[in-house]
């Protein structure tokens, strides 16, 4: 699907990185959800894994920070379409759970922006999915 | 050489690459990388080095296994400023003598001078680029 976004390159970037990954990292919940649209859909693409709704999304992350004590996510290389109103990002994801063990991936995510929030969100990533 | 335009990365991947991987055209395939090129399967972390050696070796394996390759339903996120494009596709791939398997892939093209230096695959399912 074809969206038509508001937001500059800088402002593209701004969304991914800060608004979302920042605060999935602080775990502030309510910003999170503040990224996506009522309808917006989170696919881990690698596992088949669909949300498609906001609501759907909130659970998953409340579980996803429940089950880790540190979630970092960190040396992303943007590629941003400015134009179609797309931006993808290569990053790791360093999750610790509670018992100290640590997993890292190596994922790649891709967003489909509709006006200024995420309306399509895709994940791939390099080993099991913990976005369940 | 200036930075190539915007419809250069997508036709390097859609028409040129792609195009000679669904064709087994192994000229027009290795044409689009430069020879120190890498290409890496995320997933399975396979490192395939170098486009006459590693890259070459690998889609003949490719191509000598499979009886029928197609790759569409693109959705480009092109960016001339970091000479980039990442890819989501759908792959349908036919193994000789096997069952037909459709794979929803994404692969992050990174160019110098409008060719591949580095590609990085990821695959829903088995890795099949060993």
């Amino acid at each position: 699907m074809q969206y038509q976004s508001s937001l500059s390159r800088e402002a593209l970037t701004e969304l991914a990185l800060h608004k979302y990954f920042a605060n999935v990292d602080a775990k502030n919940l309510d910003a999170v959800l503040d990224c996506f649209h009522d309808n917006a859909m989170l696919t881990v693409q690698t596992s088949f894994v669909v949300h498609d709704s906001r609501d759907s999304i909130r659970r998953m992350f409340v579980d996803f920070m429940a089950a880790y004590k540190t979630i970092i996510h960190r040396d992303f290389t943007c590629t941003v379409d400015e134009k179609n109103g797309r931006i993808a990002a290569s990053f790791v994801a360093e999750l610790e759970d509670h018992d100290g063990n640590v997993t890292l991936l190596h994922n790649t995510n891709f967003w489909r922006i509709r006006e200024d929030k995420f309306q399509e969100v895709y994940v791939y990533m390099s080993g099991e999915n913990p976005l369940v | 050489m200036s930075k190539p335009n915007y419809e250069h990365y997508i036709d390097i991947v859609t028409k040129r690459y792609f195009d000679g991987v669904d064709n087994y055209n192994m000229e027009q395939v290795l044409d689009c990388f430069h020879p120190d090129a890498v290409l890496t399967e995320v997933t399975s972390m396979t490192v395939h080095k170098g486009r006459d050696e590693g890259i070459k070796t690998m889609f003949k394996g490719l191509f000598e296994g499979f009886n029928h390759i197609w790759h569409g339903n693109f959705v480009h996120t092109a960016d001339i400023e970091s000479e980039a494009i990442c890819s989501q596709f759908t792959v349908v791939i036919t193994p000789d003598g096997g069952e037909e398997l459709r794979y929803e892939n994404c692969n992050r093209f990174y160019m110098r001078d409008g060719k591949f230096t580095e590609v990085f695959v990821y695959m829903s399912g088995d890795n099949l680029l060993r």
